[in-house]
């Protein structure tokens, strides 16, 4: 990165007035060694909209805890401003995660508009330039979660976004969706006939990912990118051969794009012609293993048939909290991880408590190490004579 | 376990007419050696057995708990009306059991007073062993799971030891002499024999004994719990079998002897108490008492306490997020991490056995 890369960037941010953070190198990240690189030996540990279980979701904050707390990949839903900005949040509204209600000056911007089918009301995204957005203080979503940063943070941009990961001290991929696409296009317009999924596009090829799926290239810069608009996904294939994720719904809720229904999307004929544009699925849960009674039912062969398709499966969401635990994992979140990385054999996990997946991770890696190891066979003699011990 | 004393055991049952079950071994049994009790590690008690998962207090939620990897099932000892002792935890019947559905109990109900306070509703001491039997448990939280509700009873203090001495390995017994200022006001038993008297011969009937760490304990471990410290004083006398006062919250006085928390923490209390006991067993927020769901400075609680030789046993652990303080991420293996490496205790009462073994499993580091 040389001096005079650092000026022209400048320079054109300055002419271009974008709103991205100039990527200058600091002085302290300038002499790196090697990063450390991405683990590509165990299922990916994605932080769902960062470390939300204890910090408010999609905050650079967040993000920045699960960074520390070992994801493999940061994980965001893009969505657009009035003014054509990409921005991290989740919902197409700001009632549920910011303080929107106490800024009485936006008052009247609360809308009913049609989302996917239903009608919504609220205070949208869309509706907001900005700068307007970054003057809201973002807030827990979750009652039973950690309350005390709650208008502490703000919203962030997908350039943000970017920006803390390729800071990272180790390798961290990103994985951001094109949410509601077709809500976005509808909204909110570009200049020269853009699409959302340009403007998603170009702004990561700016930062440069780019590359097939564990290509050199990739390995530097990871990214998975993912939504539940097939079409989106098909249509940007002709733009970045970055590694695409196609998300599956729950059984009743039909693709925005091309209303097609849980059964066909999951269908073999579907994934064998998706599979032409995507490396993997990424299927709600309790719809790979339905539930009853809050305890598991058989297993589906969704997992099958994708893996016979040659595409992965990153389940979503892993929550610690009980009200999210089946009862045959008696409240505990590991037995969770434990069932679907071993029995079911998941490639990702969306989990919103990265520390834990972490710490499991390591732990089983740990175990199944030794085990195999010279001083685990030890252990296992020393187990053994001891059991005699208790001889009269 | 050889024939001789096998057939002395059903002989004095039968002349006794006690309604132990009788504990012939069975041929699967004829056990070798018993895998012994762990003792590198803190203890992993079973707080009522794997309650979080079965029913509390019954033979389901003990062996789930054994199968778990428990090293000690805890129990709580109440008497009948007929002067039987049985495991259950709350003096009255409402919580934990479907007495409300028994209408030829429904005249029942009574209000009385209860270390202080006055409690109504269905209690233990007014129903004898065999009513108690004709009633089933359920789960006390609504939170878990619901389906064994109204399918196992409540089992008496007999049973609960044969569990542990079925099991295929040596598991420990950690049974509490539970509300005895009550249980003694209101059983009353033949040659002014005590709550605490009957206690301590049924435990001794089943060759339970030995001081902490002797042959004989390690054999069939045991402690004996409870929060009234001169009902742990009085066995002392008859048996040698390890004993732990329980310590409960800031605002709760001892039911005998009506002392404070300050009082029965102090170094002058440890120095005289350890002569009895080889343990506490405090809640675990008095160790590191919360603010707004967060842990403040643990206080010097358990450092004293080892100190004078005596280990911490705290309770209890749920998994539960809502018993979870925000620092854990509302991930219980943190808690124990926090509990065990942080603050140092000797032994955890948790709802949750298998968590608590999974995680001494994997995370104590094999030969770390």
């Amino acid at each position: 990165m040389s001096p005079l890369w650092a000026t022209s960037m400048i320079f054109f941010s300055l002419l271009l007035g974008s709103h991205g953070r100039p990527l200058y190198p600091l002085p302290s990240k300038q002499q790196h060694k090697e990063k450390k690189a991405l683990q590509t030996s165990r299922p990916y540990n994605i932080a769902h909209r960062g470390s939300n279980g204890e910090i408010p979701e999609e905050t650079a904050a967040a993000y920045m805890r699960a960074i520390e707390e070992g994801a493999d990949f940061i994980e965001s839903d893009i969505l657009a401003t009035k003014d054509g900005q990409l921005i991290c949040f989740h919902d197409v509204t700001l009632d549920a995660t910011t303080d929107i209600a106490k800024h009485a000056k936006f008052a009247n911007r609360k809308r009913t508009y049609e989302v996917e089918g239903s009608n919504m009301t609220g205070y949208f995204v869309v509706d907001f330039t900005l700068a307007e957005l970054k003057s809201l203080g973002v807030k827990q979503r979750f009652s039973f979660r950690d309350q005390q940063y709650n208008g502490k943070f703000s919203i962030i941009t997908f350039e943000e976004f970017i920006a803390i990961a390729l800071d990272a001290n180790r390798i961290v991929g990103i994985y951001p969706e094109i949410k509601d696409p077709v809500f976005i296009n509808q909204r909110v317009k570009w200049a020269n006939g853009k699409k959302f999924e340009d403007k998603f596009v170009e702004t990561l090829q700016k930062y440069g990912y780019g590359g097939a799926y564990m290509s050199t290239e990739w390995l530097k810069q990871p990214v998975f990118i993912q939504s539940f608009a097939p079409t989106s996904l098909v249509y940007i294939s002709n733009l970045t051969d970055s590694p695409k994720i196609f998300l599956i719904d729950d059984f009743d809720i039909r693709t925005q794009d091309t209303n097609q229904s849980f059964w066909e999307i999951s269908s073999d004929s579907y994934l064998e012609y998706i599979a032409n544009f995507v490396i993997g699925i990424g299927p709600w849960k309790d719809t790979i293993v339905p539930t009853k009674n809050n305890y598991l039912t058989t297993p589906t062969d969704l997992v099958d048939r994708a893996h016979a398709h040659n595409l992965q499966v990153h389940t979503y969401t892993f929550r610690n909290e009980n009200s999210y635990l089946h009862f045959d994992f008696h409240q505990d979140p590991y037995a969770e991880y434990d069932y679907w990385i071993n029995t079911i054999g998941v490639d990702g996990l969306f989990t919103d408590f990265t520390g834990s997946v972490h710490q499991y991770q390591e732990w089983a890696q740990a175990s199944a190490t030794n085990e195999a190891s010279a001083l685990g066979l030890l252990h296992k003699l020393a187990l053994m004579i001891s059991s005699f011990e208790g001889e009269e | 376990m050889n024939p001789f004393w096998a057939t002395c055991l059903i002989l004095s049952s039968l002349l006794e007419g006690t309604r132990g079950r009788v504990l012939y071994p069975l041929p699967s049994k004829e056990h070798k050696h018993k895998q012994p009790l762990q003792t590198s590690r803190p203890y992993n008690i079973a707080h009522r057995g794997s309650n979080g998962e079965i029913p509390e207090e019954t033979t389901d939620a003990y062996k789930r708990a054994i199968e778990e990897g428990a090293d000690f099932i805890e129990t709580d000892i109440l008497a009948t009306k007929d002067g039987e002792l049985i495991c259950f935890h709350d003096v009255t019947l409402d919580d934990t059991t479907d007495i409300a559905n028994h209408t030829e109990f429904s005249d029942r109900k009574r209000t009385y007073q209860v270390q202080g306070f006055n409690v109504t509703g269905f209690f233990v001491v007014d129903f004898t062993l065999d009513e108690l039997k004709s009633l089933r448990v359920r789960q006390r939280y609504p939170f878990r799971d619901q389906q064994y509700n109204g399918k196992f009873s409540i089992i008496t203090f007999e049973e609960y030891i044969a569990i542990a001495l079925d099991a295929n390995r040596v598991v420990g017994i950690y049974p509490e002499i539970k509300n005895p200022v009550f249980i003694n006001q209101h059983v009353k038993w033949p040659n002014g024999e005590r709550f605490e008297d009957k206690f301590i011969e049924l435990l001794q009937k089943y060759g339970y004994g030995g001081a902490y760490m002797s042959a004989k304990w390690l054999k069939k471990p045991v402690f004996i719990q409870s929060f009234a410290p001169t009902s742990l004083i009085y066995i002392s006398n008859k048996m040698d079998s390890p004993k732990i006062l329980l310590i409960d919250d800031f605002s709760m006085a001892t039911q005998d002897t009506n002392q404070s928390y300050w009082e029965i923490t102090s170094d002058s209390y440890f120095e005289y108490i350890r002569e009895y006991v080889v343990g506490i067993g405090p809640w675990k927020d008095t160790i590191v008492p919360p603010l707004n769901n967060y842990l403040t400075a643990p206080s010097d609680l358990v450092y004293r306490a080892h100190a004078h030789n005596l280990q911490v046993h705290p309770y209890t652990y749920r998994n539960e997020n809502s018993f979870l303080h925000f620092d854990f991420r509302q991930d219980p293996y943190e808690e124990y991490e926090y509990w065990i490496k942080t603050i140092g205790v000797d032994g955890l009462f948790t709802d949750f056995t298998g968590s608590l073994h999974r995680y001494q499993k994997c995370a104590s580091g094999i030969l770390r």
